[in-house]
Order: C-alpha cells, then sequence, then structure tokens
C-alpha cells in the first residue's frame, strides 16, 4: 500500500512540473497550448531514445530533453505572431498529434506502437527496490520545486509584469514598446523546456513508453489542473494536479460498487466524470479554486 | 488520377457539410466548438441505433437520426453553453472539448468501442474508364451536393436565413434591429445538428461507426472551415473539397496513417499566410 501512494505522488509530481509549464504560457501569457502531450512526447523519446539507441549516459540524455522542448517551444511560438488564441488552440493541438504520428509511425526510431524500453535510469543498481521508489519521488519533488520557485520569481519581477500585460492586451503592451513576440517565445520555451524534463523523468520512471500514452488526453489533464487549481496561480495548480490526481485514481474504486460495469465502461465512466467535472468547474469558479492573487506593485 | 479525383470527391463530400455547419456555429457565437466530433459520433450511433437495433430502412434511418442529433445538439446548447455565453473563446473551447468527452465516451458506455457497420445489402462497385465507385459513395456526394444546395437557399431566401446573416455579421446590431437571436441560435443549432447527424451516416459508410469516428473527422472539417474562411458557408464547401484533394494527394507519398497531420499542416500554412482564411474578411479585434 506503501508502495501504491509512493509511485501516486511521484505521479501527481509529473502534473505538476507539467501545469507549472503549462501555466507559465497559458495562465502568466495567455498562450494557449493543447500540444502538452507533444512536448511531453518529445522530452521522453529525446531521452528515451538517447540513453538506449545512442548510448548517452542517462544524466546526459535527461538533460537533453529540455534542450528538445526549448528548441520546439520556440519554433511553435513562431506561429503565435499572426494567431488569434483560438486558432493557436487548433495548431497546436495539431503539433501534438503530428509528434504522436511520428513515433507510432516510425518504427524505425521509436519502435512504433510496441513501445520503447527504456532499461537505462539514473543511480540505476545502486539502490533497492523499494529505495529507488523514495529516490525517484525524490528526484521529482526537488524538480517540482525548482521550477515553482523559478515560475513564482518569474511572476513576482518586472518581467512577469509584462507577460500578464501581454496576457491582457497584447496591442497595448506593443505600443508601451514591449516586443511582444520576444517574451512570448521566451516563455513558451521555456514552457517548452520544462515539459520536455517532465517527460524524461516520465520515461525513466516507467520505462517503457509507446505513442498511446501521449493521446491529447494528457493535455486534458494538464488543463483541467490549471483550471481548477486556478490559471495565473502557481499554488493553486499544485491544488490543481493533486484534485485531478485524486479524482483519476478514486473513480478507479467506482468498480468496486459498480460490479456490473466491465474494464472498458468503466474507463469511458470515469472520462465522463472528468468532462462533467471540468464543466462544473468552468461553470461555477470560471477562475479556479484559488484565484490569481491581485497584483501589487511595492518598490 | 481519375481514381484519386473520385477519392478527394468523396472526402470532401463526408467533410463539406460539417464543416458547413461548423462555419455557421462559429460565425454567431464567435469559438471553435470542439464538440462536433462527439455529435457526429453521436449522430452516426442515433442511425444505427434505427438501423440496426430496430431494423428500419437507412433513409428512414437516417432522418430519425437527424432529428435526434439536432434536437440534441439543441439541447447541449441549452444546459451547457447558453449559461456561459459571456465566457471568452478559450473557456467555451475547453468546455466544448470536455463536452465532446462526455458524448464518445457516453456513446462507448452504452455500445463499447468494437466497431460497426450499417445493414446494407452488399453491393459491387461500379466500374467506368477503370475507375472504381461503389454505390455508397454516389449516396454521399448526392446528399452532399444536396446539402449545399439547401443550406444556399435557406441562407439566401429565408426569412431566417436573413436574420442569421445578419446575427453573425453583428450581434449587437441584429439585436438592436429586433432580431430575435435567441431563435436564430436555436434554429441554426437544430439545423446544424441535423447536419451533423447526417454526417454520422455518411461517415459510418464510408468508414466504420465507433466512438472516434467524429474525433478523426474533426480536424479535417477543421482544416476545410479555416480555409474557407471561417464563418462563410460557401467558403467551408471549397474548403471541404481543397482539403479532400490534399489528403488523397499525400496518400500517394505518404502512409495514410499521416493523413490527420495534413490537415493541420494546410491549417497551420494558411493561417501563416492569411489568417482569415481563403474567403474570410479580415476581422478587427477590440
Amino acid at each position: 500500500m506503501t508502495f501504491y501512494f509512493v509511485s501516486i505522488a511521484t505521479y501527481v509530481g509529473f502534473f505538476m512540473i507539467m501545469a507549472l509549464a503549462l501555466n507559465l504560457q497559458w495562465g502568466m501569457t495567455g498562450m494557449v497550448n493543447f500540444g502538452v502531450a507533444g512536448f511531453y512526447a518529445i522530452g521522453a523519446y529525446t531521452s528515451g531514445l538517447l540513453s538506449v539507441k545512442a548510448g548517452w549516459p542517462v544524466e546526459w540524455a535527461m538533460l537533453a530533453a529540455p534542450v528538445m522542448g526549448l528548441i520546439w517551444g520556440a519554433a511553435v511560438a513562431l506561429l503565435s505572431i499572426r494567431l488569434r488564441e483560438d486558432f493557436l488552440a487548433i495548431v497546436t493541438l495539431g503539433f501534438g498529434e503530428i509528434v504522436r504520428l511520428f513515433v507510432l509511425n516510425e518504427d524505425w526510431l521509436t519502435e512504433g506502437p510496441r513501445g520503447l524500453r527504456i532499461d537505462a535510469r539514473p543511480l540505476g543498481g545502486m539502490l533497492d527496490r523499494d529505495q529507488y521508489a523514495y529516490f525517484y519521488l525524490a528526484l521529482v519533488a526537488v524538480t517540482v520545486l525548482i521550477i515553482f520557485l523559478i515560475s513564482e520569481r518569474i511572476r513576482r519581477s518586472p518581467y512577469g509584469r509584462v507577460l500578464r500585460a501581454i496576457r491582457e492586451d497584447d496591442v497595448v503592451a506593443g505600443v508601451l514598446g514591449k516586443v511582444v513576440l520576444r517574451y512570448r517565445i521566451q516563455v513558451f520555451a521555456l514552457g517548452g523546456a520544462f515539459m520536455g524534463l517532465g517527460g524524461a523523468l516520465y520515461a525513466h520512471y516507467v520505462q517503457n513508453i509507446s505513442p498511446d500514452v501521449f493521446m491529447p488526453m494528457v493535455a486534458i489533464f494538464i488543463w483541467m489542473s490549471v483550471i481548477v487549481g486556478g490559471a495565473g496561480n502557481n499554488k493553486g495548480l499544485l491544488i490543481g494536479a493533486g484534485v485531478v490526481m485524486a479524482l483519476l485514481e478514486g473513480t478507479r474504486f467506482l468498480g468496486d460498487f459498480m460490479i456490473w460495469l466491465d474494464a472498458e465502461k468503466l474507463s469511458a465512466l470515469r472520462i465522463i466524470l472528468i468532462g462533467v467535472l471540468l464543466i462544473v468547474v468552468l461553470r461555477l469558479r470560471p477562475r479556479g479554486l484559488m484565484p490569481e492573487e491581485k497584483f501589487r506593485y511595492n518598490p | 488520377m481519375g481514381q484519386v479525383l473520385i477519392n478527394a470527391l468523396v472526402n470532401a463530400a463526408l467533410i463539406g457539410p460539417p464543416a458547413v455547419a461548423f462555419s455557421m456555429l462559429f460565425g454567431i457565437l464567435r469559438f471553435p466548438n470542439f464538440a462536433i466530433g462527439g455529435y457526429i459520433t453521436v449522430g452516426a450511433f442515433a442511425v444505427f441505433a434505427f438501423n440496426v437495433t430496430l431494423g428500419l430502412p437507412l433513409v428512414l434511418a437516417t432522418l430519425l437520426g437527424m432529428a435526434v442529433t439536432g434536437a440534441l445538439v439543441w439541447l447541449s446548447d441549452e444546459i451547457v453553453f447558453k449559461p456561459m455565453r459571456e465566457h471568452s473563446p478559450i473557456t467555451l473551447l475547453i468546455v466544448s472539448i470536455a463536452l465532446t468527452l462526455i458524448l464518445e465516451q457516453g456513446v462507448r458506455l452504452f455500445w463499447g468501442a468494437d466497431v460497426r457497420g450499417f445493414d446494407l445489402p452488399l453491393t459491387r462497385p461500379m466500374k467506368f474508364a477503370g475507375m472504381r465507385i461503389t454505390v455508397e459513395q454516389v449516396w454521399i456526394i448526392g446528399l452532399a451536393l444536396a446539402v449545399a444546395s439547401l443550406t444556399h437557399a435557406i441562407l439566401r431566401y429565408t426569412r431566417i436565413g436573413k436574420a442569421m446573416r445578419a446575427t453573425s455579421d453583428n450581434f449587437m446590431l441584429a439585436q438592436v434591429r429586433g432580431i430575435n437571436t435567441g431563435r436564430v441560435i436555436a434554429f441554426t443549432w437544430l439545423y446544424c445538428g441535423a447536419l451533423f447527424g447526417l454526417t454520422g451516416t455518411l461517415g459510418g459508410l464510408d468508414l466504420v461507426i465507433e466512438p472516434l469516428l467524429g474525433w478523426n473527422l474533426t480536424i479535417p472539417i477543421f482544416a476545410a472551415a479555416i480555409l474557407g474562411g471561417i464563418g462563410s458557408a460557401y467558403g467551408a464547401m471549397l474548403g471541404a473539397l481543397l482539403v479532400g484533394i490534399a489528403e488523397e494527394l499525400t496518400v500517394l507519398v505518404l502512409p495514410s496513417t499521416y493523413k490527420v497531420g495534413v490537415g493541420f499542416i494546410i491549417i497551420a500554412l494558411l493561417l501563416l499566410l492569411r489568417p482569415q482564411g481563403l474567403f474570410g474578411e479580415a476581422q478587427i479585434k477590440k
């Protein structure tokens, strides 16, 4: 049972990393990214392929993942020059799907639908199975903490103020002399880097990644974490990630009460509940459980 | 080459009607409704229930299925979207994604994820000049043309059509001029719902009936509507034709599993070059 909770906590950590990254892009800067699953996949496959197929030391491979996320994030951000937010949503969703299609079809590189087996792990072989679970939880927790501190630092700084200005009205921000595109590229790339790192941590944890893990559903969970927690509020979405995970795991136990449901129907019912919750939250608390703090300027 | 053209036409006929519907909804409510995937899936399964479970002929089943889907789509507006009209487009977009999850998984809850087909006699494809075309494909093309003409007639010659165009052009002005925008919106949802129901049938004829049927069509539909200049019904039809041709041409050089990717790349390139679409007029923000 302890083992179960340690593994759930690790998964909540992955959610938190992704949610913090999305909050940077959307919550703070107003750039819609529905391609979260694509960046997650890029990080996971970069690290996985470099360590398994190219023979890189695992630590180096894991550091290459955020670099790839950074590059692709900057590339996708270039699209935002001319796109309204709802069109950016469609294009980023497309980006995520194209990444998944690539991973699915190019088996020579990624092993396609069979999935890529990753046997390399950081500190592999030095710890026994139980110790390793705790070690990995600590590794993920430290990463969450670092990303949280960076995000908070950005939020409180003059830089964050510019981001909020762009979110509220990019034309006004431009008129005030801010080069909007530069900020957008920087922030989207940084978010992409965090997502890539999250993907790498995930890949070496589960040790087997396949394209079906990176369905657009992943993006929905991350969006829910941010929305339920409160967009723009870093603390809030840590809670949001916990709530979404509690819902995902909690609904598993529905099967114990509704024994007439088979696995297929149970999974359908769980996703329905998630959809309903998302609509109810947006209707009743459109700004989330912990709305963004009012910003006060203290010189 | 002729075969490619036929396939492209069938493809276009399949995504044309829902692209028109998506475009009309966007024109009036101003957000991209991702729930179209769910609507189409529900439509396909409603027709399936009438056709296979109740044993009605397909034409009758389609009409009943269109009525059911129209009603459900209208109801989804009343329950989900109407109370949130004032929210930002992005909030509504997320809500519509949640709605499509609920609809698709609702179908999966009742029917499972098995692949199904309509109850139809098997027919041989007709052959002429070395090209093959099935009876179902002729039906798909014919119905799409009928839908295009009907939509044109409604928008052009009826009172409600004029009201729809006015509401789509300028919501506030239409309201001030005494147009009952609530009724216009309700009619639009019902009409579009019927088109999604029809797409359910057509999609079931051309592909297979499964919960992800609608989702797989969503992207080409978006591409067609955006290509045509969103909000323009005629543009959407032409957009469908271009997307249909583009998809079939790429099948010649890329594995067909990349088809969805092609739709996205068309969208991205077009939006970069011409953000308002081929026939759309540039809108002034704020």
